[in-house]
């Protein structure tokens, strides 16, 4: 069945207002049009004057070399999640250089950092657009920063091509102003409403013979998992699942023993979780008390390869969605970029990294389709183009679909991306562990173990 | 879904001894030295740090990291006393700003040498104990060892000739130089004592919960919660401060709600210093 | 009366350091045009951008030198009310309508409220206690933001509220919110000013160094520390308020509560001269510029592998580290008596020659070393 991303959840899907949390943001986003503001003539007189000093180039296709601007968290082998986003980039641009460049240029990569901040990530974002004048950029991994970007794409009129941030606010806003958003894709990874559907799609199929017949949802309190919440809220239950409570908690949280000990409390057999900017302390203190229920859902530190290492094993039986592993072939471009990247930086990449190589090559790709580098022409190319990436069938909702520019979610899996799911197993020669796909079918190479301690 | 009372207990009692060890450095260096080192946290991180690259990355047992724990955040308060305090320690203000910039650095090297992901540093025991509805047995052993050190220090303290002079610098330098005790030394002792306690707690934290460049944060917060509750320069009073701040604590995380935590002791300290600077054990603080 | 008023006002009777001051104020009010000048294209208004925001700190750096540089209570937590300002003025906007101005309005407000709160314990504390208080309010509303992080945003902080003035297009923008930033900047320099040269500031000097002469004389220190308390909290406010209307931030905790946002304030001010508005000015200005610029710089530190624009806030903190060893009194006052010596002018010091950090300094002297005789 062929899911175009229409839920049938009674029509309620805007994607970004929880239930019965009055979100003052979320109500002003519904509400774009109420907007006042004072009309400065005085000040627009002086600017107006001021402005024949320097125009502003919108619209205008660039040339020379061809340049690919890299907004990342952070930087360095010990960040896999920015570092992942960077370095994919430069593998893609050292591959298209192999082999031509785009329309005849050299492909450069610029990487910048945002630190994760809102302020930040715009300044950069400005740099790289205004003084150094990019073709188009990439990265993200932070939704607020993305959401404080939304206007600055807008005004530079350059595309953009999320890789990280999960939130639909973004695809939301071009729904309200097509026109004005229209540069902003996101290709990856599938927005949170998805990726909530898609752990519920994980709990239909598996949760019985997985043994979790009660869970405690536990998320981290970020934009993301906004719309993640209301989609276990109001699905799981439908899905045969009892869900014995809910927790939002503080990023920060560095003490996790009294959450722990109200999900023990509650009798679930599972935390079933979404973690993308916090998870590791989680899931060490997870282990070091060595609670008697199962832990797995979106935990993004666990995608990386060599997690086990970093955490001494605590991610031991440790459930995950994930957009590809190093080892499952979900495109024949998966396997190779992964083991390309390992050769570059040493490691295997996180999700976010899949997500950036796929962006700079399907951007260069509707480039050379569209024979031109002016991001207007190469909007419409992306709009109608189906890429083959590493994470599987890249094509983009339309304007006038639930979720603009965002990428299509199949579940299954043969026109759209869809995520999988593994699990880390100890090795058996008792050395260390590593990842095991099991789910969906198609790729999985183990099924599920639960842990020896529950 | 209410937690069950023996629980919690437990839990606080642990966790406020291992607050008692942070808040003593820094109980510490502000009653003898007269100043606020607000580098205390980054002191805790440094030890925690210490720990993790001895034990985790060049791969000796955690007992030798222990040992790094306490000595390695020792030489940097005493390399902090020496070099940086001693020319300003005429001026608490001076001392405040610079220790608070120099806890800036020392955060942002550790982000930049090690990352923004937290490290994971082993228990120093590892298991459960059925006590109380299981309780791991490191939290056990850091509440145990705890008390032995506070024990050593107070034994120190009030019983050796080096633990009287300390004793006596901080009540007068002048009348202790009288009778031979060089304060400058004696401040020395005392930066070092501290360095050594906040990096032990470092390691206790660490492999508790995990270490990360901003872990010394709340310790930093609390060791003023709780030096300013017991009042300054009484050991005794920090001790009674961190369970107090302890039980605070974890009652509210427990009872009220997760995301509070921390928020109990910076309200208890504003109402303290509001209502009773000098705290429970202190010396009088107000005109 | 007004004789004194014209003379003060009139340029060409002014001491050489003010009107150099108002040269450097006419140059700044041109910045567009020179960024126009001096780089082609777009590129000027980025660094336009940047100066907008140096003015911004700048106001911060003021704000905290009208208390902490006069009275000698230091502040060590400014941010609070820059983020009540920010916070308050934004979500009045963002969650209940109210158009920018007033919502501004407003967060001034809220913001002169906070530092009457601030204030009022301050009779009561001595010193290093305060000082403490001041370290901890911000924390404690930073907490209270991540607790309800479904009305304040938590650690990420909130969306931007709607600007202060409608504006399209990237240039013009800049432009706009250059002068936004600039008139307010002014305005904040102006009234700092003709407080602290009145007869109240006079006062408020009096009372750092000497509280019990003031009391003595008949005037009541407490309500001047509680004025200045306020008028402090409210020029910060302001400042937060209007920033958070700018394309150059958005209320979050890193651009407004953070601990470095505080810290940055006192660095400034010190650098640039405790207790002197202008020298805060400098201080917070060059400051603001200078971790831009090294933010940017992409030199890769041999055998460390981190690039120097990833290091910007612990050269920052090493920098300042350094400089307050070699400067103590502050940047501009070793300027001006750098100035004089150049200029010949052997001025004696009215009170006494001491700066007012050596006279906050030997304050908490006496009250740290209340038990001891040396």
């Amino acid at each position: 069945m062929v899911n175009e991303g229409s839920q049938n959840d009674g029509g309620r899907c805007s994607g970004n207002e929880a239930e019965g949390e009055r979100n003052i943001v979320s109500s002003v986003r519904a509400n774009a049009d109420r907007r006042t503001f004072l009309k400065g003539t005085g000040a627009v007189g002086l600017a107006a004057s001021a402005g024949c000093l320097g125009g502003s180039s919108s619209g205008d296709a660039p040339s020379g070399a061809f340049k690919v601007g890299v907004l990342t968290s952070h930087t360095g082998t010990e960040n896999p999640i920015g570092n992942s986003i960077a370095r994919s980039a430069e593998l893609a641009a050292e591959e298209l250089n192999a082999n031509g460049g785009v329309l005849g240029n050299d492909v450069e990569v610029s990487v910048k950092t945002t630190n994760e901040q809102p302020q930040r990530g715009k300044t950069k974002y400005e740099e790289l657009t205004v003084s150094e004048n990019v073709d188009f950029t990439t990265g993200v991994f932070t939704s607020e920063v993305l959401l404080n970007l939304m206007d600055s794409i807008a005004s530079q009129q350059k595309v953009h091509m999320t890789a990280g941030a999960a939130t639909p606010e973004a695809s939301t806003m071009l729904k309200d102003d097509y026109e004005k958003y229209k540069y902003w894709f996101r290709t990856g990874p599938v927005n949170a409403h998805f990726l909530g559907a898609n752990m519920v799609d994980f709990a239909e199929a598996n949760f019985s013979d997985m043994g979790w017949d009660s869970v405690y949802v536990l998320t981290e309190d970020y934009t993301w998992t906004e719309p993640v919440d209301e989609v276990l809220r109001n699905q799981l239950a439908d899905a045969g699942v009892e869900v014995a409570g809910m927790k939002r908690y503080a990023g920060e949280t560095s003490d996790f023993s009294t959450i722990y000990d109200q999900v023990e409390a509650s009798g679930a057999d599972a935390a079933f979780v979404a973690m993308a900017h916090s998870g590791s302390t989680a899931i060490v203190q997870y282990a070091k008390q060595q609670r008697p229920f199962a832990f797995g859902g979106i935990h993004v530190p666990m995608q990386l390869p060599s997690y086990w290492g970093l955490v001494n094993g605590a991610c031991a039986f440790g459930v995950t969605q994930n957009t590809a592993t190093p080892q499952s072939e979900i495109t024949e471009k998966t396997v190779p970029y992964a083991e390309a990247y390992k050769g570059k930086v040493g490691k295997y990449p996180v999700y976010t990294g899949y997500i950036a190589y796929d962006a700079v090559m399907q951007y260069a790709a509707a480039a050379e389709s569209a024979d031109s580098r002016n991001p207007d022409d190469v909007v419409a190319e992306l709009e109608s183009s189906s890429f083959t990436g590493t994470a599987g069938t890249l094509r983009y909702y339309g304007k006038d679909e639930e979720y603009p520019h965002d990428i299509v979610y199949d579940e299954s899996g043969e026109n759209g991306v869809r995520p999988l799911w593994l699990q880390w197993k100890p090795n058996e020669n008792g050395d260390g562990g590593s990842q095991t796909a099991i789910y969906p079918d198609s790729l999985a190479s183990g099924s599920y173990d639960s842990p020896p301690w529950v | 879904m209410a937690l069950p009372l023996t629980d919690v207990v437990a839990n606080a009692v642990m966790m406020s001894a291992l607050y008692a060890l942070v808040a003593i450095g820094f109980t510490l260096i502000f009653g003898v030295g007269g100043v606020l080192n607000l580098a205390h946290g980054a002191t805790v991180t440094i030890g925690a740090f210490s720990a993790y690259y001895v034990s985790e990355v060049f791969g000796y047992s955690i007992w030798i990291g222990a040992l790094a724990a306490l000595l390695v955040p020792a030489l940097f308060s005493a390399a902090l006393y020496r070099g940086v305090i001693r020319r300003v320690e005429d001026d608490p203000i001076t001392v405040m700003i610079l220790t608070l910039v120099t806890a800036i650095a020392i955060e942002e090297i550790i982000k930049t040498a090690f990352g923004t992901q937290p490290a994971v540093i082993s228990s120093l025991w590892t298991g459960q104990v059925a006590i109380a509805g299981g309780i791991q047995a490191n939290n056990l052993l850091v509440f145990g060892l705890s008390w032995v050190i506070i024990g050593l220090l107070f034994f120190a303290i009030n019983y050796t000739k080096t633990g009287k002079a300390i004793l006596a610098t901080s009540m007068s330098t002048k009348g202790a130089s009288l009778v031979g005790i060089e304060s400058d030394r004696m401040y020395l002792y005392t930066w070092v004592l501290a360095g050594a306690f906040a990096g032990l707690a470092g390691l206790f934290l660490g492999s508790i919960q995990t270490a990360s460049w901003s872990m010394g944060r709340s310790p930093l917060v609390l060791s003023f919660s709780i030096v300013v509750l017991g009042g300054i320069g009484s050991i005794r009073g920090s001790v009674i401060g961190a369970y107090i701040i302890g039980f605070l604590e974890t009652f509210t995380m427990s009872y009220v709600d997760s995301s509070l935590s921390g928020l109990a002791s910076l309200v208890v300290l504003v109402l303290i210093l509001l209502a009773k600077p000098e705290g429970l054990f202190g010396r009088e603080f107000t005109e | 009366m007004s004789d004194t008023l014209t003379s003060k006002l009139n340029p060409l009777s002014l001491p050489l350091r003010q009107q150099l001051g108002l040269i450097a104020l006419v140059l700044l009010a041109f910045t567009p045009f020179w960024m126009g000048f001096l780089y082609a294209g777009d590129q000027g208004l980025l660094h336009i951008r940047t100066i907008t925001i140096a003015l911004f700190i700048g106001m911060f750096a003021m704000s905290w030198d009208s208390v902490s540089g006069y009275t000698g209570q230091i502040s060590f937590g400014h941010a609070l009310f820059f983020a009540i300002g920010g916070y308050g003025s934004a979500l009045l906007n963002l969650g209940w309508g109210v158009p920018p101005l007033a919502a501004v309005v407003l967060g001034t407000v809220l913001a002169a409220v906070a530092g009457l709160l601030i204030g009022v314990p301050a009779l009561r504390l001595e010193g290093p206690y305060l000082s403490l208080v001041t370290l901890v309010a911000p924390l404690i509303l930073l907490q209270v933001f991540i607790w309800r992080s479904d009305i304040f945003g938590g650690e990420l902080g909130i969306p931007n509220p709607d600007p202060l003035v409608a504006t399209s297009g990237f240039a013009q923008e800049t432009y706009v919110f250059f002068y936004v930033a600039f008139a307010l900047f002014v305005l904040i320099l102006a009234v700092l000013l003709a407080v602290t040269r009145s007869d109240a500031g006079s006062v408020l000097t009096a009372i750092r160094e000497d509280e019990d002469a003031v009391a003595a004389s008949g005037l009541n220190p407490a309500k001047f520390k509680t004025f200045a308390f306020v008028l402090s909290a409210s020029v910060g406010g302001l400042a937060g308020a209007v920033f958070v209307h700018t394309p150059m931030a958005s209320p979050t905790p890193s651009q407004l509560l953070a601990q470095t946002v505080s810290i940055e304030v006192i660095i400034a001010a010190v650098l640039g001269g405790m207790g002197t508005i202008v020298g805060a000015a400098l201080g917070g200005m060059f400051l603001s510029i200078f971790r831009s610029q090294l933010s940017n710089v992409d030199f890769v530190v041999p055998g460390l592998g981190v690039s120097v624009g990833d290091l910007d806030l612990v050269i920052f903190a090493v920098g300042t580290l350094i400089i307050l060893f070699a400067l103590p009194g502050g940047v501009l006052r070793w300027g001006i008596v750098a100035g004089r010596k150049l200029v010949g002018s052997d001025g004696a010091a009215a009170d006494g020659g001491r700066t007012p950090v050596e006279q906050t300094l030997e304050k908490f002297r006496e009250f740290f070393r209340g038990g001891r005789d040396d």
